[in-house]
């Protein structure tokens, strides 16, 4: 029972994992480089939302609902994403990659500095909204098997928010122009796509997800604390991505909850000091056996 | 022409600004005596960094308001204090220490960091007098940085940080005494960090065993970690009287709301020495109630209000760690006093072989809640109280000295 | 003077650490697991001069071999992959390695005192300068002797046929296949070479701070490793060196004074140069101009 509940919490953390690695697999997907500062871009999202409820008192005894902190944060997130390609895609070269990559990690440890000195580098507290929808924090079925209550609307939210992003690749103008420049960027210019303008939308879409997922992890774990937890989940992240498969959203959902769940699986039996060791291997064991991840194209494009 | 009326601007100002700070000094004070303060500014530290500067600042303040330091030849020095950032990085604080010896200062407070302090002293001079030992020889009078047993490393390092064991000892045996049915301890250990690992495995867990109670396990997380699930699970289920958790106020305040979801039950909770900061208020005011912390500052005397009160003009305040900042300043004062220092260009390392054997005689110090005892091995032994938290503040539990 | 030579032991550290990516990058590949390799150069090191009392430049090159054998075994499983698959890989295993230090515990008795690594408490007292009397010139000295060797190995390389290849390899891996040249030797010699480098740097680094843990080499430092070739330029290894001043001394000592502001501008900086500078400071264009003064300068001389 222990570890059914321990595979049970990990897949249900494990979406914060998922939803992390949708942004880098969406950026990737079109530009094919790597957005290290999106983590970081996204929990500023969610900094603000809370500097927001501060000023407007929303953070005691909520006056409004919830979801205008979630709105709030994901509008921040758009608008930073939107800085960020500005600043690391829009004018580096396009053929040479470690120029964004490079400049994206100047983002990350700019925005992470920018929050140190806005907050003092203290831990702020973050309203539990998502826990306001269960009566009680945690559904318990029995003495020896409980669920976080909040955790899955998170994983809730999660689904749908990928939901509606395939919709919107699939079902809209925009969605096609952007399938189009990731499968052929030059092809796709040809046919009177402005890519620069797909790019600028994906971004922002990707930052809209990723304040949304700043400001719902904000209120998973209670707290924020910019410098300490972005770059680990910057990490798994990535991690996430590579198992999912470069590029595919259902993926990164998969990849998520599978390392959700094995590093609280590894967490039970070895201990947390050891735990991310075992993240890590299963990380090779893809590598070596399956290096197109879960649900990529076998043929990665060059 | 914009240019032009900038550069006679800029020129004014300068003649201005030597011209006050010449005369101001002229007043009062022959000599200025350089003070480097250095600790982290920058990431999570920062609060560490932004409170030892406020409170050294303010000390200063208040010695040069009382006419300044008396030098060896009777004239008097102003202190000047100048903070350096050393980002939490053992080799930036390396590379500060380095400057700040080769500077006109002639002793430093700090680093925040026990792993920035332990790689620190280790390129200091073991023994003094020892050629054979090429080891920098600057006195280093440290605030912060806590872990246990570092001033040993060298006879140039000294502390004015609470010892643990003492306080913990004494902690555990006023919980016995206090509620005798008490049998069991649980406790809480973030793992990756040098001062509240040292503490559980080496201050909390034998104390606890010392006292007379039985520790069923320990739950462990990381500083980074987020998801506290699984090890909160184990909690519960040990169902122990007491907790002690040795971690900082992020995890702190992440396991705390874990424990409130899950409905741990427990009769005591305990908390880790460095987490009697306002951040634990900001981050979890409301699970971390009734947490009981052994501290060596809370606003109890004349002089510690008197110290938060100048800390607050630098926005700093005033916990166990940056008070100390504070007691240290005026230990060096009474130190450069006794020993006659000169601050004079040419006596620099004089001056600072005089700061260490100064600190190294000291027997006992003024504290800001009490006095404090000073052993040879650089270390002391500090007065402490227990608080707990209430609402948005620490009040005291209990004072062991009465 | 102390904190100039203070300076010149950053300085040099940190040029080997970015020589030790530079060689990777040469070949196209993006090595995130820099950090790591010095890792096994610094605990490897530091064991042999602690615990087994050797002499520091045998241990140094102990330290070194056993970081590019690990490099070596990470190189093969590297070749499958390639762009942000090698970066997260790279990631991951420098972690991996990082994390192990964590949880590696090996301490002998020695006087009543408990000597070597400590897992999460660290390895403390790596103490072999100061023993032996070496000044911090002495120490500086040292350092810039191995990284001068570092140094002008790699320029030899780079200037050698060895460098054209690694640099075919970089521009178009398939275009190299098939002009005969055998990528994996290309490729997985270019990564045993940046372990080793990056082996002699982490053993001096152990000695230089005298104590360390698992956090000094943690993704920051891998970061770092490669910042410093990146901004520089892939052109020439003193693209390195200019970057390593560059981001050490002028970034964060001449900048020291600015307190808060200097932590903002250290990320700005970076943004600014890849912005207007993607090929770095010392890009192929600026080599050449450069170049073209010195030799126009010298036919002057000579007429």
């Amino acid at each position: 029972m222990d570890y059914v509940q321990a595979i049970v919490d990990g897949l249900l953390f494990g979406a914060v994992y998922a939803l992390i690695g949708i942004g880098f697999t969406l950026i990737f997907g079109v530009m094919n480089k790597i957005n290290m500062a999106y983590a970081a871009a996204s929990f500023a999202g969610a900094y603000v939302s809370l500097g927001i409820a501060q000023v407007v008192g929303l953070s005691g005894d909520f006056g409004l609902p919830p979801f205008v902190m979630f709105l709030v944060s994901a509008v921040a997130g758009g608008v930073f994403a939107y800085i960020v390609y500005l600043i690391c895609f829009r004018f580096t070269p396009d053929h040479y990659e470690l120029a964004s990559l490079m400049a994206t990690i100047g983002t990350l440890l700019m925005v992470d500095e920018m929050v140190v000195q806005a907050t003092n580098g203290e831990p702020q507290n973050y309203p539990e909204v998502l826990q306001g929808i269960f009566d009680n924090p945690m559904l318990e079925f029995s003495e020896e098997f409980a669920i976080r209550g909040d955790l899955l609307t998170l994983f809730i939210v999660a689904v749908i928010a990928t939901l509606g992003l395939l919709w919107v690749l699939f079902r809209t103008k925009l969605g096609l122009a952007t399938r189009a420049v990731a499968q052929q960027r030059m092809a796709a210019q040809l046919c009177g796509i402005r890519v620069d303008r797909t790019n600028a939308t994906t971004f922002v879409i990707a930052g809209v997800l990723g304040g949304l997922a700043g400001a719902m992890i904000g209120a998973v774990v209670g707290t924020l604390l910019q410098s300490l937890v972005v770059i680990p989940l910057t990490i798994k992240g990535l991690i996430v991505t590579v198992i999912g498969g470069l590029g595919s959203i259902p993926g990164a959902i998969v990849g998520g909850l599978m390392v959700g769940a094995f590093e609280n699986v590894f967490l039970a039996i070895r201990g947390v000091t050891e735990r991310d060791m075992y993240v890590m291997l299963l990380l090779f064991v893809f590598l070596a056996f399956r290096p197109q991840g879960l649900f990529g194209r076998v043929a990665v494009r060059d | 022409m914009i240019v032009k009326r900038f550069y006679l601007f800029a020129g004014a100002a300068a003649v201005a600004l030597t011209g006050v700070s010449g005369t101001a000094l002229a007043q009062k004070f022959d000599r200025e005596v350089h003070i480097a303060g250095f600790g982290a500014k920058s990431g999570v530290v920062r609060s560490f960094g932004v409170n030892t500067e406020g409170m050294m600042r303010a000390a200063a303040d208040k010695i040069n308001a009382g006419g300044g330091i008396k030098l060896g030849d009777g004239k008097m020095g102003k202190v000047v204090v100048t903070f350096y950032d050393d980002r939490c990085r053992a080799e930036e604080g390396i590379s500060v220490i380095r400057r700040i010896a080769s500077g006109k200062f002639v002793v430093a407070v700090g680093p925040t960091c026990s792993n920035v302090a332990e790689p620190l002293f280790g390129i200091l001079q073991k023994t003094v007098d020892d050629k054979s030992d090429s080891g920098l020889q600057f006195p280093i009078f440290t605030d912060t940085a806590i872990k246990g047993g570092l001033a040993k490393i060298s006879a140039w390092a000294f502390r004015n940080v609470p010892n643990e064991t003492e306080m913990y000892k004494n902690l555990f045996a006023w919980v016995k005494k206090k509620w005798p049915n008490l049998k069991t301890v649980y406790g809480g250990v973030e793992e990756d960090f040098a001062h509240s690992r040292f503490t559980w495995y080496k201050v909390m867990d034998k104390q606890a065993k010392a006292a007379g109670f039985k520790v069923l396990g320990r739950a462990k997380w990381l500083l980074a970690d987020t998801n506290f699930t699984t090890q909160v699970r184990a909690m519960k289920k040990a169902k122990a009287d007491i907790i002690s958790i040795s971690s900082h106020p992020f995890t702190l305040c992440g396991l705390l709301k874990e424990m409130r979801r899950q409905r741990v039950k427990y009769k005591v909770l305990i908390g880790l020495t460095s987490s009697s900061s306002m951040e634990t208020l900001q981050g979890c005011a409301r699970q971390a109630k009734g947490i009981i912390i052994p501290t060596s500052f809370a606003p109890v005397t004349a002089a510690a209000k008197e110290a938060s009160a100048g800390g607050a003009k630098y926005k700093a305040s005033a916990d166990l760690h940056s008070a100390a900042a504070w007691e240290n300043m005026m230990v060096l004062k009474q130190v450069m006093e006794s020993k006659g220092v000169m601050a004079k260009a040419g006596t620099i390392q004089a001056d600072r072989r005089k700061i260490r054997d100064g600190l190294a005689a000291l027997k006992n110090t003024q504290g800001l809640i009490g006095s404090i005892k000073r052993h040879k091995s650089g270390e002391a032994t500090k007065p402490f109280v227990y608080v707990h938290a209430q609402g948005k503040e620490w009040k005291i539990l209990h004072d062991p000295n009465k | 003077m102390d904190f100039y030579f203070g300076m010149l032991q950053i300085v040099g550290l940190h040029t080997i650490l970015g020589l030790s990516a530079y060689i990777i990058l040469l070949t196209g590949q993006v090595s995130m697991a820099q950090a790591g390799f010095m890792s096994i150069g610094a605990y490897i090191a530091g064991m042999l001069t602690v615990l087994a009392e050797m002499h520091l430049i045998p241990a140094m090159l102990i330290g070194g071999v056993a970081a590019a054998l690990v490099a070596c075994i990470v190189g093969f499983p590297a070749l499958r992959v390639k762009g942000l698959m090698l970066v997260v890989a790279t990631i991951a295993f420098g972690e991996f390695i990082r994390i192990f230090w964590f949880n590696f515990d090996y301490q002998i008795s020695r006087g009543g005192v408990k000597l070597g690594p400590e897992g999460g408490e660290g390895f403390k007292q790596i103490r072999f300068f100061p023993e032996n009397g070496w000044s911090t010139l002495d120490v500086a000295i040292f350092i810039w002797v191995v990284a001068g060797a570092v140094i002008a190995a790699v320029w030899w390389m780079d200037r050698s046929r060895a460098g054209k290849v690694l640099r075919a390899v970089g521009e178009d891996d398939l275009a190299a296949q098939s002009a005969g040249i055998n990528l994996t030797v290309v490729k997985v010699s270019a990564f045993t070479a940046g372990g080793f480098i990056a082996g002699l740097g982490g053993s001096v680094y152990a000695h230089y701070t005298t104590h360390i843990e698992h956090l000094n080499f943690d993704i920051v430092m891998a970061t770092f490793a490669i910042i410093y070739p990146i901004l520089g330029g892939l052109s020439n290894v003193f693209g390195t060196i200019l970057a390593v001043i560059f981001v050490q001394v002028f970034l964060l000592e001449v900048l020291r004074p600015l307190g808060d502001l200097r932590n903002l501008l250290f990320g700005a900086m970076i943004i600014v140069v890849m912005n207007f500078m993607p090929h770095g400071l010392f890009s192929a264009q600026v080599a050449s101009r450069i170049k073209g003064v010195f030799s126009g300068r010298k036919e002057g001389a000579n007429a």
